[in-house]
């Protein structure tokens, strides 16, 4: 109950400190904001080109929007301070990442929105299971986005590191909710894919509070 | 209980050799120029680093194996307040009681003790920087740790704030617990320690009672300057 | 010593072996001319650097559990080797491709992994190498190497079915059915990369416990 308690802590001051201070939303809203509009100029703003414009945008905006988990601690050289409270760090993982969820989730809506606008797609009828089909690529982002965010933390070319790791081990979330989203959207069969995303969320769900720990630890 | 802590970074040692023995209730001052390896002694004994060689037990607990539970029992303060200033003052001791698993307790106490109770529902980034320190001492203060790891705690303060430290250490002391104390404004720390360390380029230059202890016993490690 | 002139020496004839039988003994493709004899390293390339993450895998978990720098020296050296190999096999998969289908990259399911291993592996090498503590690299590069190849099934799947769906699947380089003669040249093959492979292995994990030496002293 305990590790519980310390999570809901650390997930609560995250989200508070973001909601007086927007830093992470705004960067990320912005990148995907922009990502939207140029790649929808640029390929083109079919319906058809919806879902990979929303993945990859979502994508691009994690990039930005992850290592600030972590850097908003070293920031307010909290970080020290933060790792030396008694009890498990897997604890800090839980609820950075439940933070971070939330943060992705909140993004995740208005995007649909604006591309319900932009792409002439009808979000509303699907809405739900637009939502079902976003969160389990957000929980999969999440889940390795707060290890990598631990990760960089100690490296020099932190900026290089987070889109040549994230991107790369987060593939099978994009290419899985972009066609999951399409099926969605256009009515037809998922196929596979939903096994693809939770075998994703469930192996890196178990794996990665472990290894935030060893990320975590004293040198 | 130290025994030839040691820790190096790279090839520097910044910490060699360091041997005490910290009985409870009593407060170690930690003396040396900048560089001597203080913060790093400090660290080490918070368990927000790991010693290179040697080792230490706190408490009966081993510092490497048991470093959790060392965690439980000890608080560190270090030079920099590490605060979050879009909170305010409350919530940030909240956030720290949480995290020691007491998350309803009031914090006005230790806002009181340290004279915020003001300013406890401001948020953090209207502060000094010497409301900020002391701030990080509540923030310390309501672990009742057993053993006080202070940094420099009188940088940055004015002479209140330098008071409450002192009572910050004489509570301790009353509570059983140890301190430990590092600071270059050694005139301030002799008052309330028990035993003076001199570290020298990482090593212990000298260790004794307080009363033993002059300024000319600073000047080997200060290589006969002030 | 004595081993690891064994191994090399081993390696060199089977190379030589595998190369004489690749290049000359075994016969072309009725399709694809001489140009197939190219599989005969693009494939063992591509086994070597799974067999090398795959002993990245493992020497990580036992580095992060046990903390003995043994570990590390050899999740360090099969990263290197696995990061080459797989840099060769996407070469020759290019080399493979260009004559034979006309294009320099197929975007076959298995190459387009290749590169995105080849992607997380480098990342894995950059995190040992741009951490300011050596210690705190390793750990971290075990990390790398445990979540990545965790992920190998799950990309190589998503990116099968990624375009299946929607394209028929373009004849990749390796969708070919083997003839008898072949199949004993590509096994040939195979069993001299994995020699060389271990021979490169040795050699590299002795040379990282030497390095690790010297800097202490």
């Amino acid at each position: 109950m305990n590790g519980l308690l310390r999570a809901a802590a650390v997930a609560r001051k995250d989200l508070l400190v973001e909601w007086r201070g927007r830093q992470t939303t705004t960067a990320t809203g912005m990148v995907a904001l922009l990502m939207i509009l140029l790649l929808g100029f640029v390929i083109g703003s079919e319906p058809g080109r919806a879902a990979a414009v929303l993945w990859v945008a979502l994508g691009f905006a994690a990039v930005v929007g992850i290592p600030r988990i972590t850097q908003s601690e070293v920031e307010q050289q909290a970080l020290e301070t933060l790792l030396l409270y008694p009890g498990s760090r897997e604890h800090l993982y839980w609820g950075k990442s439940v933070a971070l969820l939330i943060m992705l989730a909140a993004l995740l809506v208005a995007l649909l929105l604006l591309l319900g606008l932009l792409f002439s797609v009808d979000v509303w009828s699907h809405w739900g299971a637009l939502l079902g089909v976003g969160m389990l690529g957000i929980v999969g982002l999440s889940a390795i986005g707060t290890l990598l965010a631990a990760l960089v933390l100690h490296v020099r070319g932190r900026e290089l590191l987070m889109p040549l790791l994230l991107l790369p081990l987060a593939l099978p979330v994009v290419l899985g909710c972009v066609r999951l989203t399409e099926a969605v959207l256009a009515d037809t069969p998922a196929g596979l894919w939903p096994v693809v995303l939770v075998a994703f969320d469930l192996v890196y769900l178990l794996v990665c509070p472990i290894l935030f720990e060893v990320v975590m630890e004293e040198v | 209980m130290v025994s030839g802590l040691s820790r190096r970074f790279g090839a520097v040692w910044a910490v060699q050799d360091v041997t005490f023995m910290l009985p409870s209730r009593s407060v170690l001052l930690v003396v040396g120029p900048n560089g001597s390896g203080k913060t790093t002694l400090l660290r080490l004994l918070a368990t927000a680093l790991r010693p290179t060689s040697g080792g230490a037990a706190v408490f009966g607990l081993d510092l490497i194996r048991d470093a959790d539970a060392i965690r439980g029992l000890a608080a560190f303060v270090g030079a920099s307040p590490g605060v979050y200033d879009l909170l305010t003052a409350a919530e940030n001791l909240r956030f720290a009681a949480a995290m020691y698993g007491r998350p309803h307790e009031s914090v006005m106490p230790w806002l009181e003790r340290t004279g915020l109770a003001e300013v406890a529902p401001h948020p953090v980034r209207t502060f000094s920087q010497g409301m900020r320190r002391r701030l990080a001492l509540a923030r310390a203060w309501l672990t009742t740790s057993r053993l006080l790891l202070l940094d420099e705690p009188y940088g940055g303060m004015d002479r209140d704030g330098n008071q409450i430290v002192d009572v910050m250490v004489a509570e301790a002391r009353r509570r059983d617990g140890s301190v430990v104390l590092a600071t270059h404004e050694w005139e301030r720390g002799v008052k309330i320690a028990d035993t003076v360390l001199a570290l020298a380029a990482g090593r212990p230059a000298d260790i004794l009672p307080v009363d033993r202890f002059t300024a000319s016993g600073l000047a080997p490690v200060t290589g006969g300057r002030r | 010593m004595r081993t690891q002139t064994a191994l090399g020496a081993a390696a060199v004839l089977l190379l030589a072996a595998a190369a004489y039988v690749g290049l000359f003994a075994s016969p072309p493709d009725a399709f694809q001319g001489e140009y197939v004899r190219i599989m005969y390293a693009h494939v063992p390339n591509a086994w070597v650097a799974y067999l090398a993450f795959a002993i990245t895998f493992a020497s990580s978990a036992l580095y992060l559990w046990k903390r003995r720098s043994g570990y590390d020296h050899v999740a360090h050296s099969a990263t290197e080797l696995g990061v080459l190999f797989t840099g060769l096999a996407l070469a020759t998969g290019s080399m493979w491709g260009r004559p034979v289908w006309g294009t320099w990259w197929t975007w076959d399911a298995r190459l387009v992994t290749t590169a995105i291993l080849f992607l997380i592996y480098s990342g894995a090498l950059l995190v040992r190498g741009l951490s300011d503590d050596p210690q705190r690299g390793a750990r971290l590069a075990a990390v790398i190497g445990i979540i990545g190849f965790l992920d190998i099934p799950v990309i190589h799947y998503s990116v099968t079915w990624f375009r299946t769906l929607h394209q028929p699947a373009s004849i990749g380089p390796g969708s070919l059915k083997i003839a008898p003669p072949m199949l004993l040249a590509l096994l040939l093959s195979l069993l001299a990369f994995t020699v060389l492979f271990a021979y490169l292995l040795r050699l590299r994990t002795s040379l990282a416990r030497l390095e690790a030496g010297a800097e202490l002293s």
